[in-house]
């Protein structure tokens, strides 16, 4: 696989017209997987309230929650969510769903403190959820989520995803850190151990594995630089050294490859979430002005299923994760609006690289969770 | 709807005595699953069971069960190590079944990591890499099943084990000189892993290193793995780009048809079959230029440029970047 060699094409300044983006198919799509999902999709069973966020993101980013979902249902919704928040022991925060939570005979909660226990990926898309749904977090145990992120914490400063679990790696570090940021208080989190953990996390190729040793990702590598940008820092201290920012900036970028869209790691196919994963990481860097733009979103133009939702790759199967992700992508890279109106339909919400939100969404939680 | 697999738990005597615990589901959910009858009735033995706090062999069957079904399920797994530990349940029977869910599931996370705790008991890791080897079969990228080896060798961290990694990897490239998780294998290995014995010799390494990568750049120079490895090793020894000039420029310029192939160990040449110019020397020649300041920036911007009009336009805006950023440096 060699790289791109085609001929220069010089800059157009002629209008670029897209094929309108199926919007209210992506809707729809979004729609669909809420009111329910096919036993095929059992897997997801111990990760629905992560689903359900995709699903609410993706209306959020189209900007059609209110007109297509009415207030009662939107209510109903809320009430989902907060009934996944859980105390114990270790602390508050949401479980994924009530897998683990039995029924009693007066139709009463049955469930064990330590299996159904608050979840860090689930807390996090929690509050996503619910500052889509416009919530005032009145019902938030905000003392008792920060004492559940510090009996996450391991002592290589990583996290795990239940207190009692014992899976960690860059992904909770980043859930962590960006409860901390929703909450302003950082002192569930030791942050300098996790930065230690983040920055063993780094390879030679210039991204970050999923755990210390592991090949350079696009997601893990996300994570990394969102979690070193939404730490708190001293006044002039920089989240990475001037060479360590060029060289991801170099890694990053490299990943666009020929189709226009992202890959995750060096020599894979392209996978429309990296377009989401890198393109937001070099927002946060400052440099999304190197993406290009426009083969990213003909890339993912391909990627968009015939009923809606969009896929992975080109003839490939949708679901709520790629669909959020990919239009989170086009947020931050829309096709050059036409003076004739053309590709109107690709311009969506603007999005908050840090907290994967969009900025009204992301606005509504620094005033209402802290 | 899938055919069920066993008989319901709700129709066997030896399940009798267990209280099933239906799903809690009052308020509307937000995409519920359409769960199978087999799925609702055996989750609904494990909440029983989970309520009741028993741990026995049984437990190992309904949650085995639950796995095979949903093997993201990450409480049955949970639980199952649990009850594994506390009614001290033969391991090696465990990573048996466990050499079979590894293959069949094997993008699920939690199944490697069950792996994980249990080689943490029985730490005899003796049929691991052979193990690992055997699923890269399955999927040669497979981030979790390298992730495992990598977590093998540091975990246990025992010369035995390290021993095979460079002949393991040389069959790895021998498939595909193109994965990447190879490369970065590598990295690990002779790199990031601390200095094993035999390998005292940096320079010697170092060395060996870059003969390796040079051999392979020459047989397929369009690798950008091989070429990212050719930068982390001179990195990380703090050797500069130029070390390898000499190297590099053929692979800069446009086939030639009159070369003729040259045995040259240390500074292979490409073959006349290479696609040339390739984008990945173009950039580090570039590099090399740019480190040199003065005159050579000037190279390094019309080497940049070439990649920005021609041999690279993908990435047309990273490559005006670079010689943008060269500028201001080059007048402060």
């Amino acid at each position: 696989m060699s790289m791109y060699r085609g001929v220069a094409t010089p800059y157009v300044h002629d209008e670029i017209y897209m094929p309108p983006l199926a919007c209210a198919a992506h809707a729809s799509h979004s729609l669909r997987c809420i009111t329910g999902l096919p036993d095929s999709l059992v897997d997801v069973d111990a990760s629905r309230l992560a689903l359900s966020f995709y699903c609410i993101g993706s209306l959020d980013i189209l900007d059609v929650l209110n007109e297509k979902v009415n207030m009662i249902t939107r209510n109903e919704w809320r009430k989902w969510f907060w009934e996944q928040q859980t105390s114990g022991p270790h602390g508050s925060g949401f479980k994924p769903s009530s897998f683990m939570t039995g029924q009693g005979p007066a139709s009463e909660f049955v469930q064990s403190p330590e299996y159904s226990c608050p979840h860090v990926i689930m807390t996090y898309t929690a509050l996503l959820s619910l500052a889509i749904l416009r919530d005032n977090f009145a019902g938030l145990d905000r003392r008792g989520i920060v004492a559940f992120l510090r009996g996450c914490q391991r002592e290589d400063g990583s996290f795990r995803t239940t207190p009692q679990g014992t899976e960690s790696d860059l992904r909770t570090v980043y859930c962590a850190f960006a409860i901390s940021s929703m909450l302003n208080d950082w002192s569930g989190v030791d942050v300098d151990r996790a930065k230690a953990f983040i920055a063993s996390c780094r390879t030679y190729e210039g991204g970050y594995g999923q755990e210390p040793s592991c090949e350079a990702q696009g997601g893990t590598t996300y994570t990394a630089i969102a979690s070193l940008y939404l730490a708190p820092r001293s006044e002039g201290e920089e989240p990475l050294t001037a060479a360590e920012r060029e060289q991801t900036i170099r890694w990053l970028s490299s990943n666009q490859d020929e189709s226009g869209g992202f890959r995750g790691r060096t020599g894979k196919a392209a996978d429309a979430c990296y377009c989401f994963w890198c393109g937001a990481a070099l927002r946060i860097l400052g440099r999304d002005d190197l993406v290009n733009g426009l083969a990213l979103v003909k890339f993912l133009d391909r990627c968009q299923f015939k009923f809606g939702g969009i896929s992975k790759a080109p003839d490939e199967h949708p679901d709520p994760y790629h669909t959020y992700l990919s239009l989170a992508a086009i947020a931050m890279y829309p096709p050059p609006l036409g003076e004739s109106g053309s590709n109107t339909s690709w311009h969506l919400a603007p999005i908050d690289p840090l907290l994967n939100a969009t900025q009204a969404t992301a606005r509504w939680i620094r005033d209402h969770v802290p | 709807m899938a055919k069920p697999t066993k008989p319901l738990y709700s129709s066997l005597d030896e399940w009798v005595d267990v209280q099933p615990l239906e799903q809690y589901e009052k308020v509307n959910p937000l995409a519920p699953i359409f769960y199978t009858d087999e799925y609702k009735d055996a989750t609904s033995y494990f909440r029983g069971i989970v309520k009741s706090g028993e741990m026995s062999p049984r437990v190992l069957d309904l949650t085995e069960h639950i796995i095979r079904l949903n093997p993201a399920h990450y409480t049955a797994w949970q639980y199952r190590y649990r009850t594994l530990m506390s009614i001290k349940a033969p391991l090696d029977v465990e990573l048996k079944l466990m050499d079979e869910l590894a293959v069949k599931y094997l993008k699920t996370y939690q199944v490697w990591h069950h792996r994980r705790l249990i080689l943490t008991e029985t730490r005899d890791p003796q049929r691991e890499l052979a193990f690992v080897e055997e699923s890269l079969r399955e999927d040669t990228k497979n981030y979790h099943t390298w992730s495992h080896r990598q977590w093998v060798l540091s975990h246990f961290n025992d010369i035995d084990l390290w021993r095979g990694e460079l002949d393991f990897l040389d069959t790895m490239f021998n498939q595909d000189i193109r994965n990447n998780s190879a490369w970065h294998h590598r990295f690990f290995v002779v790199f990031q892993s601390g200095v094993r014995e035999g390998e005292e010799d940096r320079e010697r390494v170092v060395r060996r290193e870059l003969t390796f990568t040079k051999q392979n750049i020459s047989f397929a120079p369009n690798n950008p793995s091989a070429w990212n490895y050719l930068r982390g090793v001179l990195e990380f020894n703090k050797l500069p780009f130029s070390t390898v000039t000499t190297f590099v420029f053929p692979y800069t310029q446009p086939t030639d048809p009159e070369a003729v192939d040259l045995v040259d160990l240390d500074n292979p040449p490409p073959s006349k079959q290479a696609e040339l110019p390739c984008p990945a020397a173009i950039e580090f020649l570039a590099d090399i230029y740019e480190s040199e300041g003065g005159e050579s920036l000037l190279k390094a911007n019309q080497l940049w440029k070439s990649l920005a009009d021609e041999h690279d336009t993908m990435r047309k805006r990273y490559w005006e970047y670079r010689i943008k950023e060269s500028l201001q440096k080059g007048s402060t």
